[in-house]
C-alpha cells in the first residue's frame, strides 16, 4: 500500500504542474487477491497490485481526463498535457458547472489488516474446509474466496482532498451434484467474520435438497426470494431508474412520481455508504461524502442519486455518488438498503399454499427499460413449497417480470437481510411475493 | 523487457516452478463519447505491467504487477510461486499441459491510418455531426461513441517461447433513443453496446460512414413509438447480422468452452450441455449450419498470431454439417481429453490469468439471398440488432430481444413492430435453421464486451454471419 501521505503527496502534485482552470486528480488501487476452485481443487488462483492516476482537467466548460499507472514527475506532466490536449480539442459541455466544492468531512477508514494482509494458505485453509465438506458428501465445489486492499486518495483544485483506505473479502460457494447445484456467499470488510461453516451449510443444503429435481409448467406462482434473488432484480434499478442520469434520459419509471406512491407500502429503500448493514464506502469518486438517499419510504417515491454534474446543474448537492469520471453510468448507487420486516424465513414459508423458493436469479437483463421488466433464469436451486413445506426441487425456469410489480406484490419481507456485494453492495430481506410470473423452463 | 523476462521466469525456476511464463502488456487507449449535441466523456490513457504464471507442485499461481522493474518481476514470480504452493495443497492431480510448438516471433499489426495520429477535433466532429442529425422530434437521447486501443504484448515462457505482437483496434456507433413519455425506443448503427470493432485503423471509422446513417438511425427510433407491438406465438424468424451474432456468441461460443465444460467455470458463468461423450455425436444443428473457431481471419477483433499460451492461431470447425465436432481449448484442457491445442487462451490485460475465449465464432455462410430467404416465409419476423440477452447457465434456454422487427407475409416484407423477442432451446433452434445467406451478405461483427471468469475479464471476440432463417420458433412474450 501507498499510504496516506504519499497519496496525497501523488495528487497534490499534480494540481501544483496543472495550469487547468480546475483540475482534479484520483489515485486509486491496491493489492487483489482470489483463490478459485472447482471440481474439488483450487484451479485459479492469482494476485494483482495495481494503481491507475486518473486526472480530469477544465478548461471552462470543457474537459478533458486522462490516465497513466506511472507516478514519475515526467509522467504526471504527459498525462496533464493529454488531458489538457482533449479539453483544448472539446466541444463546451453545456451542463458542467463545477468540479466538486470542498467540505468539512473526517477521512474515515474502513480497513482490516488481517483482511489486507491475507496469505494465499490461510485462503487455501479456507476453501480446504469446503473442499472436505463436500467431497464427504459426495459432493462438487466450486467458489471463490477474494481479499482486497484498496486506497483511494482524491484532491482538486477547488480544495478537495480526501483519503481512504478499504478492504473487503468475499466467499462464494457453488455445489454440485450431478443434477443439482447450489449457492451461498457472503462478504465483509473483516475475512475474520466471514462466516464459512454457514456458507458451506447452505449451500450443501441446497444442492443436496436439489437433487432429480422435475419440471412444472410456467405461469404466475407466490415466490420466496432469498436475498441473493432479489437483490438480482433491484440490481437493474440502480442503473436504469434510481439516478438522475435516469430520471434526464428517460428510463426511470421515476420521472414525475416523485412524492407519489409507486411501490408497496412495505417498501423502504434507501443508500446509506456509511451503514454497518453495508460495505461501506465513506465518499466517491469526486471526494464528495456519502449522504443517506431514500429511494421509496413506505412505498413513497422520495429521490435518487446525483453526482457533480447531475446535481450542480439542477441547483443541487451532489449526494456522494460519483463513480470514476468520466463515466456514462455516474450517478450510481453503491450501498443499497431495503428495511426488513418481521418474519422470519421459515414462517414465510409456512405462509405459502402453492409457490417456488427461489434461491439465486442468473443472467437478468432488461426487456423493457421504463417498465423495468428483466428477463433471467432461476439457478443454484428452485423448489415447490406446498401447504407451507418446501416438498420437492423443480427444473430451473425463465422469468419476465417488472421490478416495480414486484416492489407491489411484497407479502412479506423477514427480519434477516444479508449483504449481497459485487463492486456494489445490495443488502435486503428475504421477501414473499404475490406473484411472479415465469415464462418457459429448460431442461436441468 | 528481456530484462525483466528473464527475471521472472529465473526466479520462478528458482522457487520452485516446474513451468512459467510472463506477460508484459502495453497499452494506450483512448475513448470518445458524445451525447445530446456535446462531447460526453473523452479519456485517453496509457497503462503496462507484468504477470507470471507457474506451475510448481503441480498448482497453479498467477501474480502480477504494475511495476515493471527487473526487481518487482523476481517479487512477484516469487509471488507466484507461493500462491502455486498454496494451490497445490487442494490438488487432486499435478497440472499438465500439452506439448505444443515453441514459437519466437515478432508480430506487427500494420494498419492504413493510426487512430492515434487521427486529430481529436476530427473525431469529436464525426460524432457530433451524427448527433446533430439524429436531432429530429421525439429523440430525448442521442449517442455516439469512438474507441482506439494500441497495445504491445511480450509473451515469454520457460520452454524457450519468444513472443511479441502488435494489436491496434477501432470501433465506433451511434445510437438514438425515443419517447412518448410512455415508453422507449432505442435504434443503434451498425449495432448496439458500442457500435462494431474489427483489427483495423482510422480506416474502419471512414468506411461506417456514421453520419450517412444517421437520420434513418433517428427516423427508425421515432417510428418504433407508434408500430404495432410484434405479434406472440409459434412462426418463423429471419435473423440479421448482429442479432445473429449475439445468437451465435450465446449459444454456440461460449457452450463449446471446454473449461466451462469441464466444470473449472461453474462458480460464475457456468457448465455447458455440450459435454465430452456429445463431441462428434451430437446434433446440434442442422445440416447446413457450419460453425468454424477462426483465429486467423484477418481484421476480426477475435483473431490474433498466437494466444497468451503461444500457441499460433488456428481455424477449426466446432460444429461440421450439423455436428458437434470441437471446442476451444487451453494447453491443460485439451491434455486432459487427449485433444490438440487449438490456442483459444487470452487474458484481458496483464493483471489477469488467461482462460479459454471466443477466438472468431462464425456461422459459415450458405447459398440462399435475403430476399430469397424472406420469399420463403408465408408469416414471420426479421429482427435486426440486438436489445436484450439472456440464457441459461447450461448455454440451453435462451430469450433474446430486438431493437426492431419487420412482419412478412406471403414471402414480402410488411410494416415494422416493436419490441420483437424470441426464445427457445439452443439445439431446437439450430436444428431448426433452414437457410442461410451467401458470402455476399456475410460480415464479421466485434464483440468487444464479452464477460466471463472470476476475477471477471471483458474480452475482444467476433462472429462472422450472415442473415439467416428459423422455422417454428417461439416469439414475444411480453404481454
Amino acid at each position: 500500500m501507498i499510504g496516506r501521505e504519499k497519496s496525497i503527496e501523488i495528487v497534490k502534485k499534480v494540481l501544483s504542474m496543472s495550469g487547468a482552470d480546475q483540475t482534479e486528480a484520483l489515485l486509486m488501487g491496491g493489492e487483489s487477491y482470489l483463490t478459485g476452485f472447482a471440481n474439488n481443487y483450487i484451479h485459479r488462483n492469482v494476485g494483482e497490485k495495481n494503481y491507475t492516476l486518473s486526472v480530469r482537467v477544465v478548461m471552462g466548460k470543457r474537459i478533458g481526463s486522462s490516465s497513466v499507472d506511472d507516478f514519475s514527475d515526467e509522467a504526471i506532466k504527459k498525462v496533464i498535457q493529454d488531458a489538457m490536449l482533449i479539453a483544448e480539442n472539446q466541444q463546451e459541455n453545456p451542463d458542467f458547472v463545477s468540479l466538486a466544492k470542498p467540505e468539512k468531512a473526517e477521512d474515515k477508514e474502513f480497513f482490516i489488516k488481517d483482511t489486507a494482509e491475507c496469505s494465499p494458505d490461510f485462503r487455501a485453509e479456507y476453501v480446504n474446509k469446503i473442499l472436505k465438506a463436500t467431497k464427504a458428501k459426495g459432493l462438487t465445489g466450486s467458489g471463490k474466496f477474494e481479499t482486497n486492499a484498496m486506497e483511494i486518495a482524491i484532491a482538486n483544485s477547488l480544495g478537495v482532498e480526501r483519503y481512504t483506505k478499504l478492504t473487503t473479502s468475499t466467499l462464494k460457494s457453488v455445489v454440485l451434484s450431478d443434477t443439482s447445484s447450489g449457492y451461498s456467499m457472503s462478504s465483509s470488510i473483516d475475512v475474520n467474520k466471514i462466516p464459512v461453516d454457514d456458507i458451506l451449510k447452505e449451500s450443501i443444503e441446497i444442492a443436496e435438497m436439489g437433487k432429480n429435481p422435475t419440471s412444472i409448467e410456467p405461469g404466475k406462482y407466490e415466490v420466496i426470494l432469498t436475498p441473493y434473488a432479489l437483490a438480482e432484480l433491484i440490481s437493474h434499478l440502480n442503473y436504469l431508474a434510481l439516478n438522475a442520469r435516469a430520471m434526464k434520459e428517460g428510463t426511470s419509471f421515476l420521472i414525475g412520481q416523485i412524492g407519489k406512491k409507486v411501490v408497496g407500502e412495505n417498501v423502504t429503500m434507501y443508500d446509506d455508504g456509511l451503514s454497518s448493514e453495508t460495505i461501506p464506502l465513506p465518499f466517491d469518486f469526486e471526494g464528495v461524502s456519502k449522504r443517506k438517499v431514500v429511494f421509496f419510504e413506505k412505498g413513497i417515491a422520495k429521490n435518487v442519486v446525483y453526482d457533480t454534474l447531475t446535481a450542480y446543474k439542477e441547483g443541487k448537492e451532489s449526494t456522494g455518488h460519483s463513480l470514476p469520471q468520466p463515466n456514462p453510468y455516474s450517478p450510481y448507487p453503491m450501498n443499497v438498503i431495503m428495511e426488513g420486516g418481521k418474519s422470519s424465513k421459515e414462517e414465510m414459508i409456512s405462509n405459502v399454499k402453492r409457490g417456488l423458493y427461489v434461491q439465486r436469479f442468473w443472467y437478468t437483463n432488461p426487456m423493457d427499460p421504463r417498465r423495468a421488466i428483466i428477463t433471467g433464469m432461476t439457478r443454484d436451486g428452485l423448489f415447490l413449497i406446498e401447504n407451507g413445506k418446501i416438498t420437492r426441487p423443480v427444473k430451473n425456469m425463465r422469468f419476465t417480470e417488472s421490478v416495480i410489480n414486484v416492489l407491489n406484490n411484497i407479502i412479506e419481507l423477514s427480519k434477516d437481510k444479508k449483504i449481497v456485494y459485487d463492486m456494489s453492495s445490495i443488502t435486503v430481506p428475504y421477501a414473499r411475493i404475490k406473484e411472479f410470473t415465469f415464462t418457459s423452463k429448460t431442461e436441468f | 523487457m528481456r530484462e525483466i523476462v528473464e527475471s521472472a521466469l529465473l526466479a520462478a525456476k528458482r522457487a520452485g516452478a516446474s513451468y512459467a511464463d510472463v506477460r508484459i502488456v502495453q497499452r494506450e487507449e483512448e475513448s470518445i463519447s458524445t451525447k445530446n449535441g456535446a462531447a460526453d466523456a473523452i479519456r485517453h490513457s496509457e497503462s503496462k505491467g507484468f504477470g507470471v504464471r507457474v506451475i510448481a507442485n503441480g498448482g497453479w499461481g498467477f501474480s502480477s504487477s504494475f511495476i515493471t522493474t527487473p526487481e518487482e518481476a523476481e517479487k512477484v514470480a516469487n509471488e507466484a510461486v507461493q500462491i502455486a504452493l498454496a494451490s497445490s495443497k487442494t490438488k487432486i492431480a499435478d497440472a499438465k499441459i500439452a506439448k505444443v510448438e515453441i514459437y519466437q516471433d515478432k508480430v506487427p499489426q500494420p494498419v492504413k491510418i493510426n487512430p492515434f495520429d487521427v486529430p481529436l477535433s476530427k473525431k469529436i466532429a464525426i460524432l457530433l455531426e451524427a448527433d446533430k442529425i439524429m436531432n429530429i422530434q421525439g429523440i430525448i437521447v442521442r449517442k455516439g461513441s469512438m474507441n482506439f486501443s494500441k497495445e504491445w504484448k511480450t509473451f515469454a515462457s520457460s520452454e524457450g517461447a519468444y513472443i511479441e505482437q502488435e494489436r491496434i483496434v477501432s470501433g465506433a456507433g451511434i445510437s438514438a433513443v425515443a419517447t412518448d413519455g410512455k415508453e422507449i425506443q432505442v435504434r443503434s448503427y451498425p449495432t448496439s453496446f458500442g457500435g462494431d470493432f474489427q483489427r483495423k485503423g482510422f480506416e474502419l471509422i471512414e468506411e461506417m460512414d456514421l453520419v450517412s446513417h444517421a437520420e434513418e438511425t433517428a427516423k427508425q427510433a421515432v417510428a418504433l413509438l407508434s408500430a404495432k407491438q410484434c405479434p406472440s406465438g409459434k412462426m418463423d424468424i429471419i435473423l440479421k447480422g448482429p442479432q445473429l451474432a449475439l445468437q451465435v456468441h450465446e449459444s454456440m461460443g461460449h457452450p463449446a468452452e471446454l473449461d466451462r465444460v469441464l466444470g473449472e467455470e461453474a462458480s460464475f458463468a457456468g457448465t455447458s450441455f455440450l459435454t465430452p461423450e456429445k463431441l462428434g455425436t451430437f446434433r446440434y444443428g442442422s445440416d447446413i449450419v457450419n460453425i468454424t473457431a477462426d483465429a486467423t481471419i484477418p481484421e476480426a477483433l477475435g483473431g490474433f498470431a498466437y494466444d497468451d499460451e503461444g500457441v499460433k492461431a488456428k481455424r477449426i470447425y466446432l460444429v461440421k454439417n450439423g455436428i458437434f465436432v470441437g471446442y476451444l481449448n487451453s494447453r491443460e484442457t485439451s491434455a486432459k481429453l487427449n485433444l490438440e491445442p487449438m490456442g483459444a487462451m487470452r487474458a484481458e490485460n496483464w493483471n489477469r490469468m488467461p482462460i479459454i475465449r471466443m477466438t472468431s465464432i462464425n456461422l459459415e455462410p450458405g447459398d440462399k439471398t435475403l430476399d430469397e430467404l424472406i420469399e420463403g416465409v408465408d408469416y414471420g419476423i426479421l429482427m435486426d440488432i440486438n436489445k436484450s440477452w439472456s440464457i441459461d447457465q447450461n448455454r440451453l434456454n435462451f430469450q433474446f430481444g430486438a431493437e426492431m422487427g419487420w412482419e412478412i407475409k406471403n414471402g414480402k416484407i410488411q410494416g415494422i413492430v416493436k419490441n420483437p423477442s424470441y426464445t427457445g432451446i439452443t439445439y431446437e433452434f439450430w436444428r431448426s435453421c433452414d437457410g442461410i445467406a451467401n458470402k455476399d451478405f456475410w460480415h464479421v461483427w466485434g464483440v468487444p464486451n464479452c464477460g466471463k471468469g472470476e476475477p471477471e475479464q471483458v474480452m475482444q471476440v467476433s462472429h462472422g454471419v450472415a442473415p439467416a432463417r428459423f422455422r417454428n420458433v417461439q416469439v414475444g412474450v411480453l404481454k
